[in-house]
This record gives C-alpha cells, sequence and structure tokens, in this order.
C-alpha cells in the first residue's frame, strides 16, 4: 500500500542528552581558519534573547542535560552570559564557558565565577605570539589570553587548555604541553583539526603529515606518563589518518544537542550542512519535543539507516558509522560509511588526497568571518 | 591383610556419572588440587612475599597469558562447528584484545610493568623459567594432539579461577604497598571473563562426555591442568623462596627494571593516606541526577557514572573529614572492618585524584 517509511523511534526508548552545547552567539574577535561555525554565520539581530535563552535551559534540565557548554563564538560577547551562567547554577547544570579569553572576556570573569561557573576552557592558537595570533588572526590576543588564564586560576576555577592542531602549530606541541603546567592547567586538549565548517575550505593550509601526526602522538604519549596526576592530556586524532572513525558527538542523537545562536537545534555542530534535513527551532517546539520528535535527530539515530559496510559491522555501536558531515562531504551520501573509516572504499583516496595537501605548500588561510562569500580552493569541488 | 592379587576395581569407579555427578566430581578435582592451594600462593596473598619475589610470580605467568590465546587457537583449529568457533573465539579476543592496547596480555604486561618490569624484557620472555616454558608448552600440545573433549575439559580450571582472584586482589592490595587497583585490572576483568567461559566450557563436558571412559578422560584433562599451574609454582618456589636455587638463565633481581621514578612520585599518585583529607575542587560536583535517578560525578568535560560505594564515600567527603574518619563512618554503617576500608577508599580516592578531580 505505502511505500515503506522508517519505523519512527519510541520516546521511551531514546534515552536523554547528557550535554548542551549552547552557541550563543557567533560573534567573535577572532577568525580562526578552522572554526566549527557554519560558513553562513548568524548575525546579532538574529539571536536569541535572554528569556528564551533561560527557559531553553530550564527545558534543558528537565530532559537529563548535566552539562552545558557555554559556546559561541565567543559566549561573553553576550551582554547576558553571567545571567545565563547564574541559571545553569540555579538548575544545577554544570557550566562550561569555551572562550577565547579575549574582548570582554576578562572583564566578565569575576562575575561569572560568582555566578557559580564551573570551568572554563580557554583556546589557544599557537605557543610563539606572533605565530598564535597569525592563526587567530587577531593582534594581541596572546597576552590578553595569558592574563585571563592567570585569573582563571587565580580564582580557583578549572582551567582547560584547548588547541586545536594543524601544520602551522604542530610543532609547537611539547610547548602546548609545557604552557599549560605553567598555567596551572588541569587538562589539556591536543585536538587535531576536524575538518568540516571553516576547517574544510581550509583542509590543505592545515594538513599536517603523517609523519608529524605520528610524533605528536608520541610527545602526548610521553607527557600523559610524566605528568600523571598533574595534567591530563585528552588526544583528538586527525581522521584523515585514522584506522576507524569517531562516534561524532558521541552517536547521532545519543548524547548532545546543539542550540545555535538562532535557536535551531542541531544533533552536531556541522548538521545544516547535510541538505534535506529538517532542524526544529526552540521557539516552534520544547526540548523534548525537539530531541525525540523532530526529523533532523531521528535521521541518523541507532543504526537502521545505516548501509554497508556499517550495517553488518560489529563496531556500528562503537562509532555509530562516524561523521555523517564527513560522509556527505567526502562520499557525496550522508548515509555512507565516513571515509575516515579503513573499512570505507574511500579511505585510500580520502588518506591520498591529505597525503598530497600535507605536501604541497599551504594557500594562504581563508579567514572566517559573517557575511563572506567563500571560495575554497581545495581541487576536489565534488566528493571524491 | 596380605592380598595376592591387585584389588579389584570397584564397580563405583566404571559406572556412568549423571551430568550431576560429574559436575561434582570435576568440581572436587579443583578442591584438591588447584594452585589457590599452592604454598607459594598462600606466601603472595597472605603479603609474606618480597617485591622481588612478586616481581618473579608475575614475569613467569605473564608467559602462560601469552601462549593462552596460541592454545586457543589450537582448540579453535580443531573445531568442525561454526557455532562452537564463534564462542570460543571470544577468548582469542578477550587475551588479544581487538587493537593494541587492549586484552588480557596487555593489562597483565601492565601488571608487570606495575611491578617495575620495563616491557621489552617482559616481552622478550628472556628470564623465564625453564619450568615455566616446559609446563605451559606441554598445555598446549595437549589441547593439540588430545580429543576436542580432553581439550576443553583442561580449561575448567576457570571453574576455580574467581575464588582465587578475590582473595588475591583483596590480599594483594592489603598487603603490598606497590600494588595498586590498576597493577590488578587484569583480574578484574577476568572476575566475569572466566565464570562466562567456565559455564559454556562445564556444559560442553557434560553433554559430551557420554560413557564412563570419556568422563574418566574428562577429569583426567582437569587433573593434567591443574598440574599444569601446580607445577609453575613449584618451579618459582623452588628458584625464589626456598631453597633459593635460581637456574642459571633465569631472572635475577635487579635486571629488566625501569628506574624507580613511579616510587618517587608515590607520594603524589599512591594511595591516600587515612590522615588524608580528601577535598573535591571546585568545578568538581557530586549531584543526584534525577533524570536517570543515580548519583554522578560532575567534572570538567566529563561525567562519572558512581557505584554505590563510591556515592557512599563521596557524599562524605567534605573537605574536612579525613580518609580515616570516613572509614570510620563507613565501617559502623556497614559493619566492616575499619582497615579494609581504609585501604579500599585510599585506592579509589587516589584513582580520583590522578584524574584531577579529587585533592588531598
Amino acid at each position: 500500500m505505502n511505500a515503506p517509511t522508517p519505523a519512527p523511534v519510541a520516546a521511551e526508548v531514546i534515552p536523554a542528552p547528557v550535554g548542551l552545547l549552547a552557541e550563543l552567539t557567533h560573534r567573535c574577535p577572532l577568525r580562526c581558519p578552522y572554526c566549527s561555525n557554519p560558513m553562513e554565520l548568524d548575525r546579532r539581530s538574529a539571536e536569541l534573547d535572554t528569556a528564551t535563552w533561560l527557559r531553553v535551559l530550564t527545558e534543558a534540565s528537565k530532559l537529563g542535560v548535566l552539562h552545558v557548554h557555554l559556546s559561541g563564538g565567543e559566549p561573553t560577547a553576550r551582554n547576558d552570559i553571567v545571567e545565563i551562567t547564574a541559571k545553569c547554577a540555579e538548575l544545577g547544570l554544570y557550566s562550561n564557558l569555551i572562550t577565547s579569553g579575549v574582548g570582554g572576556a576578562l572583564q566578565k570573569l569575576d562575575a561569572l565565577y560568582d555566578a557559580g561557573l564551573d570551568h572554563v576552557q580557554l583556546s589557544v592558537q599557537g605557543v610563539d605570539a606572533a605565530n598564535a595570533e597569525k592563526i587567530g588572526g587577531l593582534k594581541n590576543a596572546q597576552p590578553q589570553k595569558m592574563t585571563f588564564a592567570a585569573r582563571v586560576t587565580e580564582l580557583g576555577l578549572p582551567l582547560t587548555l584547548n588547541s586545536v592542531i594543524h601544520r602551522g602549530n604542530i610543532h609547537e606541541v611539547p610547548g602546548f604541553i609545557d604552557l599549560a603546567v605553567k598555567l596551572g592547567a588541569k587538562r589539556l586538549e591536543v585536538a587535531h583539526t576536524q575538518y568540516y565548517g571553516w576547517a574544510y575550505v581550509n583542509r590543505a593550509s592545515l594538513m599536517p603529515n603523517k609523519a608529524q601526526v605520528d610524533e605528536s602522538i608520541r610527545i602526548v604519549e610521553a607527557a600523559r606518563e610524566r605528568l600523571k596526576g598533574e595534567l591530563v592530556i585528552d588526544l583528538v586524532v586527525p581522521d584523515y589518518y585514522a584506522k576507524y572513525p569517531k562516534a561524532c558527538a558521541g552517536g547521532w542523537g545519543r548524547k548532545l544537542m546543539n542550540v545555535t545562536p538562532q535557536g535551531k537545534v542541531l544533533p552536531c555542530h556541522a548538521a545544516e550542512t547535510i541538505p534535506g534535513l529538517e532542524f526544529w527551532y526552540v521557539n516552534d517546539h520544547s526540548l523534548s519535543e525537539i530531541w525525540t520528535q523532530s526529523p533532523a535527530f531521528n535521521a541518523y539515530r541507532g543504526t537502521s539507516w545505516m548501509k554497508e559496510p556499517c550495517r553488518s559491522c560489529d563496531r556500528r555501536e562503537k562509532d555509530w558509522g562516524g561523521c555523517r558531515c564527513q560522509a556527505l562531504a567526502l562520499a557525496g551520501d550522508a548515509a555512507a560509511t565516513d571515509p575516515a573509516c579503513s573499512l570505507s572504499p574511500l579511505h585510500g583516496k580520502m588518506r591520498e588526497l591529505a597525503t598530497e595537501e600535507a605536501a604541497d605548500n599551504p594557500p594562504d588561510y581563508i579567514y572566517r568571518t559573517i557575511g563572506s562569500n567563500v571560495q575554497s580552493p581545495l581541487k576536489e569541488k565534488a566528493p571524491l | 591383610m596380605t592380598a595376592p592379587f591387585p584389588t579389584p576395581v570397584a564397580d563405583e569407579e566404571q559406572r556412568l556419572l549423571s551430568p550431576d555427578e560429574l559436575e561434582a566430581a570435576l568440581r572436587d578435582i579443583g578442591a584438591r588440587r588447584y594452585h589457590n592451594l599452592h604454598p607459594f600462593h598462600r606466601l603472595l596473598h597472605d603479603g609474606k612475599l618480597d617485591k622481588d619475589q612478586v616481581r618473579a610470580w608475575a614475569l613467569n605467568r605473564y608467559y602462560y597469558q601469552a601462549m593462552i590465546p596460541v592454545k586457543d587457537a589450537a582448540v579453535l583449529a580443531r573445531m568442525q562447528d561454526a557455532q562452537l568457533r564463534r564462542i570460543w573465539r571470544q577468548r582469542i579476543v578477550d587475551h588479544d584484545g581487538d587493537a593494541p592496547g587492549d586484552g588480557g596480555i596487555e593489562r597483565w604486561l601492565k601488571l608487570a610493568e606495575g611491578v617495575g618490569f620495563s616491557r621489552d624484557y617482559v616481552l622478550s620472555t628472556k628470564g623465564i623459567l625453564s619450568a615455566t616454558k616446559f609446563s605451559v608448552d606441554a598445555y598446549v600440545h595437549f589441547v593439540s594432539e588430545k580429543p576436542l573433549l580432553e581439550a576443553i575439559a583442561s580449561s575448567l580450571t576457570e571453574m576455580f579461577s574467581p575464588t582465587i582472584i578475590s582473595e588475591r586482589v583483596a590480599g594483594m592490595l592489603k598487603n603490598y604497598d606497590f600494588i595498586t587497583k590498576d597493577t590488578l585490572a587484569y583480574f578484574e576483568k577476568r572476575l566475569t571473563q572466566a565464570p562466562r567461559d567456565a559455564d559454556f566450557a562445564l556444559d560442553y563436558v557434560k553433554q559430551h562426555a557420554t560413557t564412563p571412559e570419556l568422563q574418566r578422560k574428562a577429569m583426567a584433562a582437569l587433573t593434567f591442568k591443574c598440574n599444569v599451574l601446580w607445577t609453575q609454582l613449584d618451579a618459582l618456589y623452588f628458584a625464589y623462596v626456598a631453597p633459593g636455587m635460581m637456574p642459571p638463565d633465569a631472572w635475577q633481581p635487579g635486571e629488566g627494571l625501569v628506574a624507580e621514578k613511579a616510587a618517587a612520585a608515590g607520594g603524589k599518585n599512591g594511595p591516600f593516606e587515612p590522615a588524608d583529607v580528601p577535598r573535591l575542587p571546585r568545578g568538581v560536583r557530586l549531584r543526584f541526577d534525577e533524570v536517570r535517578s543515580n548519583h554522578v560525578l560532575l567534572a570538567p568535560e566529563r561525567t562519572f557514572d558512581l557505584d554505590d560505594n563510591a556515592v557512599a564515600v563521596l557524599k562524605l567527603v567534605d573537605g574536612k573529614r579525613s580518609v580515616g574518619d570516613i572509614a570510620g563512618e563507613l565501617a559502623a554503617i556497614y559493619a566492616a572492618d575499619r582497615s579494609l576500608i581504609e585501604a579500599d577508599i585510599g585506592v579509589m580516592l587516589a584513582e580520583l585524584a590522578q584524574k584531577r578531580v579529587l585533592e588531598r
């Protein structure tokens, strides 16, 4: 009678999300060429108002969210950041400020502390100031970041440094580790660039070679041993040289919700690159409805959407098929196996591409800007 | 009385046992011959060995661990039935893991490293007693040559291992300050893996040992395996306890170790002492999660699910009570031995401290 439609996912079997990524604004003083925000950035006039954010947080808490990541853009660019943080504390939500530490961040820090902020994650683009400021595209950013970090630890707030690694700073991995210790950070994220969004456009400028990647991993492993009990180092390895993909956001619609500045709710921050997905807005639906019923969250939830080789793979509930956005970008099909997986027929090509790009001279960065009309210099415009 | 002829074999010994009787007979073999009864194990678990003697044990036992998947592959190679192989191959996965850094052999290497060995030295198998190698190799040969029923029956020592593991973990944690819970991670996994494996093998033997002769062979196979384990401890005892006759090529204390920096770091990373006062730093919160009805520890970028014991301890962590105070309160509530609780929570708190979610 009817064409077969995917079985509806029953609300009671969907486990509650644990994390909410609140992208409060896309405004940011930095212009990092690997920014995870979408190419089309929301303008200030489109941003949700304070009351709506407070309602979203209340709904998130009821739904089962434990961690709220206050992010952006630069979240302290919002005038109501203190109010939003205080609401998290009131609700028992764990608040994590993901900040560049520049602009108005330092000025608001003490008030955020008083409001009950739990944790600060500070981005550092490089160790050498000139290099860091070239990558971030903002002069005089580095001293601001150092002052900010010092105040975080002075207040007794736990500090995580986040360093996104690429060919322009991979030689600084030992430096990042030393810097984290010097600043009194408890955690360091050595996160190799994930090539979505702006990083995808800039991939040829960012891609390190395999030997550099291996060396960076070795350095991190040695430092972990040496700094046991002093510094926790989280390592995110680059997909292009990996054997198996990462579970994107812990699996589509399994752990995380991402609310954009204008209130669109995404399963991951790059999900909008997949055409045809219907996203719901916090102004039209409750978070609970969106989590359990919105078409975008159900599109790739679980395993029933999978094709081979994922469908019969015994890792299918470990990595959930990897990243849907990367599958779309590189395989031309969001339901394909992430080419980062060695079981994907495209994996060899993906690695070749990375190897070639890493061997060429890097093109100039295309910096992140609001309202730009970007042309990627990548050779392949179509999927592999 | 003098009998001119050998005692006639009683009918009882040739009778076909019911499956339950067979199981009882197999268990009886373990009760009398399993290596938890060996004097070396008694010394090990009671804290009577010195560090070098524990090292000798860890090193030699590595050879046994490393050969287990070889043994299981030999068993597997003889199975004609895909369903059987699917079950048996899990043993190989358990030991080898799915990737480098994973699996039982790796966890044993961690144990050997935990007591001070360099990984490469252990991997080289230099220094392992010849007697260890002979007895382990005999086991591999046994399963390759004997009928499948006997090969499977020889694995049944797993029925007895959960007891020895619990004894060992508790005893070693309590008695050796150089042993941590991390070091003993191997045994934690085996506590669940061994019973699963043993249940399957026991059912198989009960089902397939259908004649008195086959039942006697299954029992003999298990006896053989008990002896494989026992002999290894005989050799260790002889070389490292009394009379201390170390063969010329065997490991000598001091060899194959990494510089003892771990000991120096002990103050920072070692177990919490009774006088230490633990506290949760800012940014780490214990919270009841109403949606999931459990307690969680919220920390930067991570959430720790807690078992009931951890919750009971962390509820008392307030930056004022010492480990001793906390153990005292828990000992009163649970009517348990305070010093055991102290040792236990000292280790648990140190693990959280290493993850930087607890301070002292």
